[in-house]
C-alpha cells in the first residue's frame, strides 16, 4: 500500500528520477500508471540533456558530403568550403558555422530558445527556488551572448532601410529588450513561476524574430 | 498571358498641376509611372509582393485573372510583375545606385480571384485586404494591415504596424511588437493575437470548439462579450489587473494556479475557449454595448 499521493510524488519527483532515496516513491510509483509514466519520461529527457554532448558525434564523411552537397545546391553555404570539420565543435554547430544568412543563425537561437524552455520544466517537477535560478541564468547567459552576436549582424543590415524605418526598429528593439529585463527580474523574484518563465523566453523569440527579420529585409535590398 | 499598360507621369501629376491649391492642402505623392497588367491564373493562384514602402490594396474579383496597378514615386526605382505558372509575383526594387528611401515607394491596387494566396512584405505603408478567401501571409516593420471579410488561414507579422481585422474567418495568428490589434465581428474558430506594448480588441464571436488566445506584455487586452456566448475564460496579469463583467461558473476543465491577477470560469457551457494573458498590462473583460 502507498503512503504517498501524486502531489507528494511530484514534489519529489526531481531527487527520485536522479537516483535518490524518496520514502515511499517506489511503492506509489508502483500503484500509480502516471505519475510512474511522468517519472519515466522524465528519466528519458534528463538521460537525453545529460548525454547529449557525448552523443553528438562526427557525422560519417559520407553523411555529411551529402548534406554540404545538398546545402550548395539550395545556396545555404558557400562551395569550396573546407570539408573537414572544426575541432570541439558538433557537427550541428558547424553546420551553423557555414551558413552564410544570418537568419539561420536566429533560426538557432530560436531552438535555443525552446530548448530552453523545454528542460526548464514544468513548476512542479523541480524543487528549490535555487535551482530554478540556476536554471534561468544559465540559459538566460547563453541566449544573451548568442543575440548580442545576431545583433551585431542585424545592426549592419540597419543601413539599408529607410531613417524612419530604421527608427522604428530601434525603438521596438528597445522595447524588446525592456521586456526581457522586466521578464528577468521577475524569473529572479519568482524564480518558480511558469507564467514569469514562459514570458522570458517568449520575450527572448520576440527578439530572435525581429533579428531575423531585420537581417533577411536588409539583405534583400 | 499577360497584357501591360505603362503611362510616365500618370495623370495625378498633372491634376496636381491644374489645382495647385491642393497640392499645398494635400500630401498626394507625384507619380513618376503608372503600370497596369493583367494575367490569366487558374484555380489557387499565389501572389506575392515585396514592396519597401506604399499602400497595397488588395481585393478580390470574379475574374480569373490578376490585375495588377502601380504606381511609382520616381523613376529610380522598377516595378516589376511577371507571372510563373500559377504564381504572380510583384516587387519593387532600385535600379539606381542613388535611389533615396523617398524614391522606394509604390502603391499598388491589385485584384485577384478569390480563392488566391497571398504573401505580402510592405514595410512602411498599409496593406489593405478585402474579401480574399485564400491564406494570407502579411509581414511589415511600420506598415498597418486592414482586412476585412476574408476567410483563409492567415498570419499577420508587424514590427510597430497595427493590425484591424473586420468580419474575418478562417485561423488567424497576429503577431507584433508595439502594434495594436483589433479583431471585429471575427468568424472565426482559432485566434491567436501578440503584441507587447500595443492593445489587443477582441469583439467577435465565440465558435464552439474555438480556441482565442490573446497575448501582450504591457497594453491593454479587452475582451468583449454578450450574455449569450460561451466560453471557458482564463484571464491573467503577471503584474496588472484584471477587470471582469462577465457572470463566470467554476469551470469544468479544471483549475489553473492563482498567479498574479488571475480569473477563471465559464461563462454559460463553456463551448470556447479563451486565454488571456499579460505581463503587467490590464485586461478587461467587458459585456458588449
Amino acid at each position: 500500500m502507498s503512503t504517498m499521493n501524486c502531489t507528494d510524488f511530484l514534489n519529489h519527483i526531481d531527487e527520485w528520477i536522479e537516483g535518490q532515496e524518496v520514502p515511499g516513491a517506489r511503492d506509489h510509483s508502483r500503484t500509480c500508471a502516471n505519475c510512474r509514466g511522468l517519472a519515466e519520461d522524465l528519466g528519458t529527457i534528463r538521460l537525453a540533456a545529460v548525454t547529449l554532448p557525448e552523443a553528438d558525434p562526427d557525422p560519417s564523411p559520407h553523411i555529411w558530403a551529402a548534406l554540404r552537397t545538398h546545402l550548395q545546391e539550395e545556396g545555404l553555404i558557400r562551395s569550396g568550403v573546407a570539408l573537414q570539420l572544426p575541432h570541439r565543435t558538433g557537427w550541428f554547430d558547424s553546420i551553423f558555422s557555414l551558413i552564410p544568412r544570418p537568419a539561420f543563425a536566429t533560426a538557432y537561437i530560436g531552438a535555443l530558445v525552446i530548448t530552453g524552455f523545454v528542460l526548464s520544466g514544468p513548476v512542479h517537477m523541480r524543487n528549490g527556488q535555487d535551482r530554478w535560478r540556476e536554471r534561468t541564468q544559465r540559459t538566460s547567459a547563453e541566449l544573451n551572448s548568442q543575440l548580442e552576436i545576431a545583433e551585431q549582424t542585424a545592426m549592419a543590415s540597419l543601413v539599408s532601410f529607410s531613417p524612419d524605418v530604421t527608427a522604428d526598429l530601434r525603438k521596438n528593439l528597445s522595447i524588446v529588450d525592456n521586456d526581457i529585463a522586466l521578464c528577468e527580474k521577475s524569473v529572479q523574484e519568482t524564480p518558480e513561476s511558469e507564467i514569469a518563465r514562459d514570458y522570458l523566453y517568449s520575450a527572448y523569440q520576440q527578439k530572435a524574430d525581429l533579428l531575423a527579420q531585420i537581417s533577411e529585409r536588409g539583405e534583400g535590398r | 498571358m499577360s497584357t501591360t499598360r505603362v503611362s510616365s507621369h500618370f495623370s495625378k501629376s498633372r491634376a496636381v498641376i491644374l489645382v495647385p491649391g491642393l497640392l499645398a492642402l494635400t500630401a498626394a505623392p507625384v507619380w513618376a509611372r503608372h503600370i497596369e497588367k493583367h494575367f490569366k491564373v487558374d484555380a489557387h493562384p499565389i501572389v506575392t509582393i515585396h514592396n519597401p514602402n506604399g499602400i497595397i490594396t488588395i481585393k478580390a474579383w470574379t475574374k480569373q485573372e490578376v490585375m495588377v496597378m502601380s504606381d511609382q514615386s520616381s523613376d529610380a526605382i522598377e516595378v516589376e510583375a511577371d507571372q510563373a505558372n500559377n504564381r504572380v509575383d510583384i516587387t519593387t526594387h532600385a535600379i539606381s545606385d542613388t535611389a533615396s528611401p523617398d524614391d522606394m515607394r509604390a502603391d499598388y491596387q491589385v485584384n485577384v480571384p478569390e480563392d488566391a494566396d497571398l504573401q505580402i512584405h510592405d514595410d512602411s505603408g498599409a496593406v489593405n485586404v478585402a474579401n480574399v478567401l485564400g491564406d494570407m501571409n502579411v509581414e511589415t516593420i511600420a506598415a498597418g494591415v486592414g482586412m476585412a471579410d476574408t476567410a483563409g488561414y492567415t498570419t499577420v507579422s508587424t514590427v510597430n504596424g497595427s493590425f484591424q481585422c473586420l468580419r474575418c474567418g478562417g485561423r488567424i495568428e497576429v503577431r507584433s511588437i508595439s502594434g495594436n490589434i483589433r479583431l471585429e465581428d471575427v468568424r472565426s474558430s482559432d485566434v491567436l493575437a501578440q503584441t507587447s506594448t500595443g492593445n489587443i480588441v477582441f469583439n467577435g464571436q465565440y465558435l464552439p470548439n474555438g480556441s482565442y488566445r490573446l497575448k501582450d506584455y504591457s497594453g491593454v487586452i479587452e475582451v468583449r462579450f454578450s450574455p449569450a456566448d460561451s466560453f471557458d475564460l482564463s484571464a491573467t496579469s503577471l503584474k496588472g489587473k484584471v477587470n471582469n463583467e462577465a457572470k463566470l461558473e467554476p469551470s469544468r476543465h479544471g483549475f489553473l494556479p492563482r498567479i498574479g491577477n488571475s480569473l477563471v470560469g465559464a461563462l454559460n457551457a463553456g463551448r470556447a475557449r479563451v486565454e488571456v494573458t499579460s505581463f503587467n498590462g490590464t485586461i478587461n473583460i467587458l459585456k458588449r454595448n
